[in-house]
């Protein structure tokens, strides 16, 4: 087994995998079976002002025969009592020494921030979360409404970087036009790291006989946080956008639609140096991290590296801006027909949506692909259920000229 | 006794269930199983909307295409027709279409969607002789379009071939009478114990106000094989064997702990043997010419009948049925190789020296098909009947000889699948439609 460890703001994870502040490290003893799964940290569910929850308070948003690919939420911040919360996370400072214990606040004025803050400190844990992220709190001044007002988020960074010592990350939210400006904010307030995303906003459905939005809260719902394996494009391209900010700088913690090692990876690939989870965990349960931890281990293994380090940002190079491909080189969609088992999509989807550039042989239920015509959009590979290995892959053609479909006669 | 008294049925899907399994649908172009299916039920199309939720839709296209689609999803050989034609197989194992079809059948029923209407009253009488698929089917589909269509059944029920050929644990008697009910929904009458046997009694319909007429009458009089011992009490055939099963309980009795030979090798046979082991047979044979790769019988009925501990002897042939005292107590017979491949005629067979066998057995089941009643031709004495005794019709509008009478079915094709009966009764009412529109013009 590689190690997995990683140094993150001073502070030493056993790995990169943390339960993000949400239902899955709502109790002490919830989170040290996570550590004893795998789990390196957890960010404690975000401590702040006494408050109660919806009920029901999550929707499922399923696809096909696949449950649960995303998930609604309107739970709120901890609504159990502040003195077990900090009971809870001095316990588990106390029993488990090596894993990383950072907690979420979220304070409702500046007073708040600096005492929830100190009492977090005064626990032994290792670092702070602040969340400016929530999207669905049901008062305002706080959550994603601070992540949405920059001023509000770099104030209340310095209010706790004045007040404690312990590093501090700000957790932003995805609902902005740009993540890294409110980044720069929290930077500029003396934060240590960033988070990202929180949930999105999101509404996974309404009710066709009531007329009312999932979840039903006794005859109301409400557009809510919205997270999941569905969002991990969204999360994914915040941590690029953060890491490729150069005047930013600060380490990253990914959060978002983390279900596999692959999804860990790739995170880390795009510059964070933490990964966090939440919904893979409500969907399969704490033991996610074990298949984590051997994947990623293998990985490495196979590539190569001995460090986490070695692997946080190397994708960033080849990303770029669409302005920047090179147009000059084109191709086509390349068929392995003798894999071919007749389905036909390939046809269907580039009749209906391509270039047009296939015609079927019915006899032989096989597609006949003319190249010259076909733009490589691909298409055709998405829908071809031999996958595995793909039938249809991308092939580059030297010389070849874009086909510009003619005018209807 | 239903599925649920033998504690037997596989269970049907459940809304889910069927959503995802046509989940794993492939959505092929041109889809094959459509092809494959010869009533033109149109599975691609029905899977496609259960896919994308659109369940009425898809119950709608199976009802639309086949008045008896939700039996023909249960009986239906899919292993021979839609899902063996099925592009999934080639990665994966075939869409159970046969499932999702009945299932859609029994979801409409559950959230009382029925998507069949009937047209507009035309006040223009059609027969249809026998209420077996084929004769359903037809009188469904021209009372759709408002002819007043009657239905003339020998039996005490409708239902021909399903409610006394197929044995209860594959078809619900329950399904079955539901099924039937969306028939007789669309105003179709069905008179029962009215047999038509007397001399011309089935082409006197014309007269008797009956613009047209479809025969649907099936095959009706079971084969035995002509071998010493055929008439030796509990010598019997399938259909005679079903036919007490399904309708009279004492047939339970009648084999319990007792040794049963079927003559047969066809999907019937199996069924037979099957439901002998389900009525607590001790051991049951099923002794066919063919080799076992040969059998005639759907896999999923020979699987059926294995996993029930059916024996089956193929390349065997029982030359001889014994009997004391005028009661079966066994059976002698050979093992037998073909002369020439493929061809299952008596004159074809040759028996292998040396492997004589006896089986004590108290019931022989010849299960080796039927053919027409002898009275079919005294009802129809002008139509023409081909050298098999079967109607002679047009393959492409199911006319028979005589203008105005049509017939289709088993009656003109010789033993064939129950959706392939559907499709005849289809066809013929087209032709029907057709006919007489031009006749009243």
């Amino acid at each position: 087994m590689k190690d997995l460890s990683i140094n993150v703001c001073g502070v030493k994870f056993p790995n990169p995998f943390m339960l993000s502040s949400s239902a899955v490290s709502n109790t002490a003893e919830m989170i040290a079976r996570g550590f004893e799964k795998g789990f390196g940290g957890v960010s404690y569910k975000s401590l702040g002002r006494p408050t109660m929850n919806p009920s029901p308070r999550m929707h499922a948003y399923s696809y096909g025969s696949k449950r649960l690919v995303g998930l609604q939420n309107v739970e709120q911040i901890t609504d159990r009592p502040i003195e077990d919360n900090l009971s809870d996370i001095r316990w588990l400072k106390k029993h488990y020494p090596d894993n990383v214990v950072m907690v979420s606040i979220m304070g409702f004025s500046k007073e708040q921030w600096r005492e929830l803050a100190v009492m977090v400190e005064d626990t032994g844990a290792d670092m702070i979360e602040l969340n400016f992220s929530c999207p669905h709190m049901s008062v305002e001044g706080a959550g994603m409404k601070v992540g949405q007002a920059f001023e509000l988020v770099r104030e209340f960074t310095h209010i706790v970087r004045e007040s404690v010592k312990i590093p501090i990350f700000a957790k932003l939210t995805a609902n902005v036009t740009d993540i890294t400006e409110p980044a720069m904010y929290a930077k500029q307030g003396g934060a240590d790291g960033i988070t990202a995303i929180n949930t999105v906003r999101g509404l996974t459905g309404i009710g066709l006989d009531d007329f009312v939005p999932y979840p039903n809260i006794f005859g109301k719902g409400a557009i809510s946080g919205y997270s999941g394996h569905c969002i991990k494009p969204i999360s994914l391209k915040c941590i690029v956008e953060l890491a490729k900010k150069k005047e930013l700088g600060l380490p990253l913690a990914g959060c978002g639609g983390i279900e596999t090692w692959i999804d860990a990876v790739e995170f880390l690939l795009a510059g964070a140096s933490l990964v966090q989870m939440t919904t893979s965990v409500i969907k399969y349960g704490q033991r996610v991290v074990e298949d984590m931890i051997e994947g990623l281990s293998y990985y490495m293994e196979e590539k190569g590296f001995n460090k986490i380090e070695e692997i946080v940002g190397k994708a960033l190079p080849n990303i770029c801006e669409t302005s920047e491909f090179d147009l000059s080189r084109q191709g086509v969609a390349n068929y392995d027909l003798d894999r071919c088992i007749g389905c036909g999509r390939c046809y269907i989807a580039c009749h209906d949506t391509g270039a047009d550039a296939i015609q079927w042989d019915s006899e032989k239920r096989r597609p006949i692909l003319d190249e010259d015509k076909c733009f490589s959009c691909m298409i055709c590979s998405f829908v071809c259920p031999v996958s595995d290995p793909p039938l249809i892959t991308f092939k580059e053609v030297k010389g070849k000229k874009v086909y510009l479909p003619p005018p209807a006669k | 006794m239903t599925k649920k008294e033998f504690g037997y049925s596989e269970r049907g899907f459940e809304l889910f269930q069927a959503i995802n399994e046509a989940d794993r649908c492939l959505l092929c172009y041109d889809a094959p199983c459509t092809k494959a299916c010869p009533a033109d039920v149109d599975p691609a199309k029905f899977i496609r909307k259960l896919r994308l939720k659109n369940i009425k839709g898809a119950i709608k296209t199976v009802k639309e295409n086949n008045i008896l689609g939700g039996i023909c999803g249960i009986v239906c050989p899919v292993d021979k027709l839609c899902e063996e034609a099925c592009a999934n197989t080639e990665i994966d194992r075939p869409i159970e279409i046969g499932k999702i079809q009945s299932f859609l059948i029994e979801y409409g029923w559950q959230i009382g969607f029925n998507p069949i209407t009937r047209a507009k009253e035309k006040n223009i009488k059609v027969a249809v002789v026998g209420s077996g698929p084929a004769g359903l089917t037809c009188a469904a589909e021209l009372s759709k379009e408002g002819y007043d269509v009657t239905v003339f059944e020998e039996n005490d029920k409708p239902g021909g071939v399903l409610r006394y050929g197929i044995p209860r644990f594959k078809l619900d008697e329950d399904f079955l009478d539901r099924e039937i009910q969306d028939v007789l929904s669309l105003g179709v009458k069905i008179k029962c114990n009215f047999p038509l046997k007397e001399k011309g009694s089935i082409e006197n319909l014309l007269n008797e106000g009956f613009k047209a007429v479809f025969v649907g009458c099936g095959l009706t009089e079971p084969y035995k094989a002509d071998i010493p011992g055929a008439n030796l009490k509990n010598v019997t055939t399938a259909r005679e064997f079903l036919r007490a099963f399904n309708t009279n309980e004492k047939t339970v009795e009648m084999v319990r702990n007792k040794n049963v030979a079927i003559i047969g090798g066809g999907s019937v046979a199996m069924n037979v043997g099957v439901t002998c082991k389900l009525l607590k047979a001790n051991r049951v044979y099923c002794i066919a010419l063919e080799s076992m790769e040969e059998l005639p019988a759907d896999r999923a009925d020979l699987h059926e009948a294995i996993d029930n501990c059916v024996i089956i002897k193929p390349q065997s042939q029982v030359k001889e049925i014994i009997g004391k005292d005028g009661v079966v107590t066994g059976v002698r017979g050979s093992e037998v190789e073909l002369i020439e491949p493929g061809v299952f005629t008596p004159s074809n067979i040759k028996e292998i020296p040396g492997t004589d066998f006896s089986l004590q057995v108290d019931m022989v089941i010849f299960a080796i098909g039927s053919g027409p009643s002898p009275e079919i031709k005294d009802a129809l004495p002008s139509v023409k009947f081909n050298e098999r005794g079967l109607i002679e019709v047009d393959e492409k509008t199911l006319e028979t000889s005589i203008k105005g009478i049509y017939a289709g079915g088993d009656i003109a094709n010789g033993p064939g699948l129950v959706v392939e009966a559907v499709r005849d009764g289809k066809k013929a009412a087209r032709s029907i439609i057709k006919f007489l529109n031009e006749e009243i013009q």
